[in-house]
């Protein structure tokens, strides 16, 4: 196909390439669409909040609902957190799903001590965050009691969503946090933001609603 | 049974008047008690030599009576322990009981007469303190091996938060670690055979491959597994001793745990033990409702089990059908329970609230829609190449293997057995349905997993059924001890209002008796054997799950194959490990 040549064209040879409507963009433009300008620890902090993997571990009910986060309905890959990790050498967060049993506690220990920083945690579940209903000799009252937790995801068990929105929780926090790009560059100091209670923070939004679906109807 | 004469009779003939003493019990199942030292030839007798004898150990338990007080016409006590044995011939059971005086008794071990009476024997030592003389390997189960005590005994704390804070200082991490490292000789397992060493290779209670934290140490010669260990006990939640402090009704939450695929197939277990031991019959509409949420949570398990069975052999897509379609069950349970995965919606004497509008519309949707889409998991699945020759032929074992072993539910089934609990003795009103019990014929991985596949169908043709005749009336009892009761009632009249206060704020109080209650559950036969001393809460409960019996077969089925065959066994087995621990 020929055609005139185009007068927005600088270069006329440039009309054989493009096709018909394309208009030359300026320099600015250009840097613009295909430049991101970005200090490198923003880049870093970008990349690692968008893949976050998790270790392939569960402890009860709640595994069940965050396998099903994994299935097509909710499907976690949206938000780069598919990636199943059977080795804790290979994951960036452990998802404590479940109720903590104390014969299980130096486990979960020994695996959270083999991940790689940076490494993250969430308690999913009330057993995981408080032990729940599971007031009993066998389970220990929190996971917390001897893991740094970043976020927590109530529910007994927490739907997929809810364990998605912990996810996202998750992902704003990492992609905010500050850490050293090397042992020998800058300081050494991870800086991590605050981690507010949704509780509070959906309270005004929440207690505007006063007409609830009625349980009786479908 | 008519014209059979009654298993006291049949010990009275043999042993003499004075074997037995008859207890009353609000089950009616024939409850003996039998001296401890005439016990072992009694059980001997009734597995062995009796006419249509019993051949399954269905559950052994213990109880803890320092405490109690109810106990007319029972001999003295301080522990007691319970067989429950089932004859299948007779579709009878049968419950022995033995007195034991002391604080830490003593008692002649029935492994030489069931095998599976192994972990059984290992729980009553782990959870009371009791030693059973001749066990092959008597050590703690549940508990971590460091523990000190025996929890459900009543000097027991049962809080955590009785028990000081959970700190895990690094000593005391490596000395936890420590005792959980595999001795073979303490298990009676040779380290080398005469040309090769064995490895032992620790699977789990962190891996893939186990569903959940079970733990199974292989012996292996090279990638031939010549024996297995399963060391359980990660996911014991203390759900009996639970039992003993939440009231009747607040302990229904926990039972939805238990099984935590089955939700509400659990409450039925134990709202029917309730209702026993309470003497509350409930209206035909609850029943209906009963069946109608039990079979859709039968089938949302059974498609959490398929989706994973597949990708245990290797198939990385049937999870995501399956799991799709589980949705579509909890679309429903939402929509009437308002939970996904522990609605916890029945109550003791009815359930919680009746059908929403519109229940019919969306439970006839989905079982129009499923069959079409469990044909083609025939296609995709059943009929792979691949997932048959994974299959066909791995752990199978006989029905007489299966009876011997305690193995119950579709496991059974494979093998041929047509024994269905709702069938054989139906509860909860599953004689006025009409449904077929699928069986295998070979016992192994791929008749299970047909058995499942077909139980599927039939649980939509049963849920068909409640939606064309779902009876009118009320959705609970009208009995003082329906916690809670019926409103209307509550706001018309002083005494319901009162019955409702106390049910709730107290808690109901049931009268004392014992009532065993088993039902035909997601895995196998589930069974709550509740005792109550006339109080608010139970003073024993105890929660015969099918998992338990199925894990400790796991060995026996997995010898000479090799590793990947292990999977698949464990896939087929379907268990949930909070079912083996509870």
């Amino acid at each position: 196909m020929s055609r005139e040549p185009d007068e927005t064209f600088t270069n006329p040879a440039w009309a054989e390439t493009f096709p018909p409507g394309f208009t030359e963009e300026t320099l600015d433009q250009a840097i613009g669409r295909l430049v991101v300008l970005t200090r490198l620890d923003d880049l870093l902090a970008w990349g690692r909040k968008n893949s976050l993997w998790p270790f392939g571990f569960g402890l009860s009910c709640c595994f069940v609902e965050m396998a099903t986060a994994l299935t097509s309905r909710y499907d976690i890959a949206r938000f780069g957190s598919e990636v199943i990790r059977g080795s804790p050498r290979e994951a960036d967060m452990i998802i404590i799903g479940g109720t903590v049993f104390i014969k299980m506690a130096p486990i979960i220990q020994r695996l959270y001590e083999q991940m790689m920083e940076p490494r993250w945690v969430i308690s999913m579940g009330s057993c995981a965050n408080s032990g729940g209903m599971y007031d009993i000799y066998s389970v220990v009252q929190g996971v917390d009691k001897f893991l740094p937790v970043d976020v927590y995801v109530p529910g007994c068990p927490p739907s997929p969503m809810a364990l998605m929105e912990g996810i996202n929780l998750l992902q704003d926090a990492v992609g905010q946090e500050s850490r050293p790009l090397s042992w020998v560059v800058g300081p050494q100091e991870v800086k991590r933001p605050p981690l507010p209670s949704m509780r509070d923070l959906k309270r005004a939004e929440r207690i505007k609603a006063v007409t609830l679906r009625p349980p009786d109807e479908v | 049974m008519d014209g059979q004469p009654g298993v006291l009779q049949e010990l009275q003939n043999r042993f003499g008047e004075d074997i037995a003493l008859q207890q009353p019990t609000r089950d009616q199942v024939p409850t003996l008690w039998v001296d401890w030292q005439r016990v072992h030839d009694v059980l001997g007798y009734l597995k062995n030599e009796a006419d249509r004898s019993y051949r399954m150990l269905y559950d052994l338990s213990a109880i803890d009576e320092r405490a109690r007080t109810n106990r007319p016409g029972q001999p003295e006590s301080d522990f007691t322990v319970v067989y429950r044995l089932i004859s299948f011939k007779r579709n009878e059971d049968v419950c022995i009981k033995v007195a034991l005086q002391g604080d830490y008794p003593t008692l002649r071990s029935v492994t030489d007469i069931w095998p599976a009476a192994n972990w059984y024997e290992r729980e009553a030592w782990d959870m009371f303190g009791l030693t059973f003389e001749g066990h092959p390997h008597l050590t703690r189960i549940l508990m971590p091996p460091t523990w000190e005590g025996h929890p459900l005994r009543k000097e027991h704390p049962a809080r955590a938060t009785e028990m000081g804070p959970f700190q895990l200082p690094l000593e005391k991490q490596i000395r936890e670690e420590e005792a959980l490292r595999f001795e073979p000789e303490a298990w009676g397992l040779q380290r080398h055979s005469e040309d090769v060493d064995f490895l032992f290779l620790n699977l789990g209670p962190q891996h893939a491959g186990t569903h959940g934290l079970l733990r199974l140490v292989l012996q292996l010669d090279g990638e031939k597994i010549v024996d297995v260990v399963p060391d359980i006990g990660y996911h014991h939640r203390g759900a009996e001793k639970m039992a003993e402090r939440q009231t009747w009704h607040t302990y229904i939450p926990y039972t939805d745990r238990v099984d935590y695929l089955g939700g509400v197939m659990n409450n039925l277990a134990y709202v029917l033990a309730v209702e026993k031991l309470a003497g509350i019959e409930v209206p035909d509409r609850v029943k209906v409702i009963r069946v109608m949420l039990a079979e859709l949570f039968r089938i949302a398990s059974h498609l959490v089990w398929y989706g994973t069975f597949a990708q245990d052999v290797g198939m990385m897509s049937p999870v995501f059908l399956t799991f799709s379609d589980r949705e579509r069950v909890f679309d429903i349970v939402e929509a009437i329970c308002g939970a996904r995965m522990h609605p916890s919606w029945f109550r003791i004497g009815g359930v919680a609230q009746d059908l929403p509008k519109g229940w019919d519309r969306i439970i006839s949707e989905f079982v129009a829609k499923l069959p079409r889409r469990l044909d083609e998991y025939d296609r995709v699945i059943m009929r792979n190449p691949i997932f048959k020759a994974r299959t066909k032929g791995i752990g199978a074992y006989t029905t007489e293997e299966a009876i011997e072993w305690g193995v119950t539910g579709p496991g059974l089934r494979a093998t041929g057995l047509e024994w269905d609990f709702r069938k054989k003795r139906p509860y909860s009103g599953y004689d006025q349905f009409d449904f077929e019990i699928p069986t295998g014929r070979h016992g192994d991985c791929y008749d299970r997993a047909v058995v499942r596949v077909e139980e599927i169908r039939q649980s939509l043709h049963i849920i068909q059924q409640c939606v064309d005749h779902m009876p009118d009336g009320p959705y609970k009892a009208r009995h003082p001890l329906t916690t809670p009761p019926l409103k209307e009632h509550t706001i018309h009249d002083i005494e319901t209002l009162i019955a409702h206060f106390l049910g709730v704020s107290w808690g109901p109080v049931i009268p004392a008796g014992e009532a065993f209650v088993g039902i035909e559950a997601t895995k196998g036969n589930n069974g709550y054997y509740l005792i109550s001393d006339e109080d608010i809460h139970a003073y024993r409960a105890r929660i015969r799950t099918p998992s338990f019996a199925h894990i400790q077969m796991v060995p026996l089925i997995s010898r000479g194959l090799m590793v990947p065959d292990l999977i698949a066994i464990l896939g087929s087995v379907d268990f949930v490990l909070s079912d083996v621990d509870r």
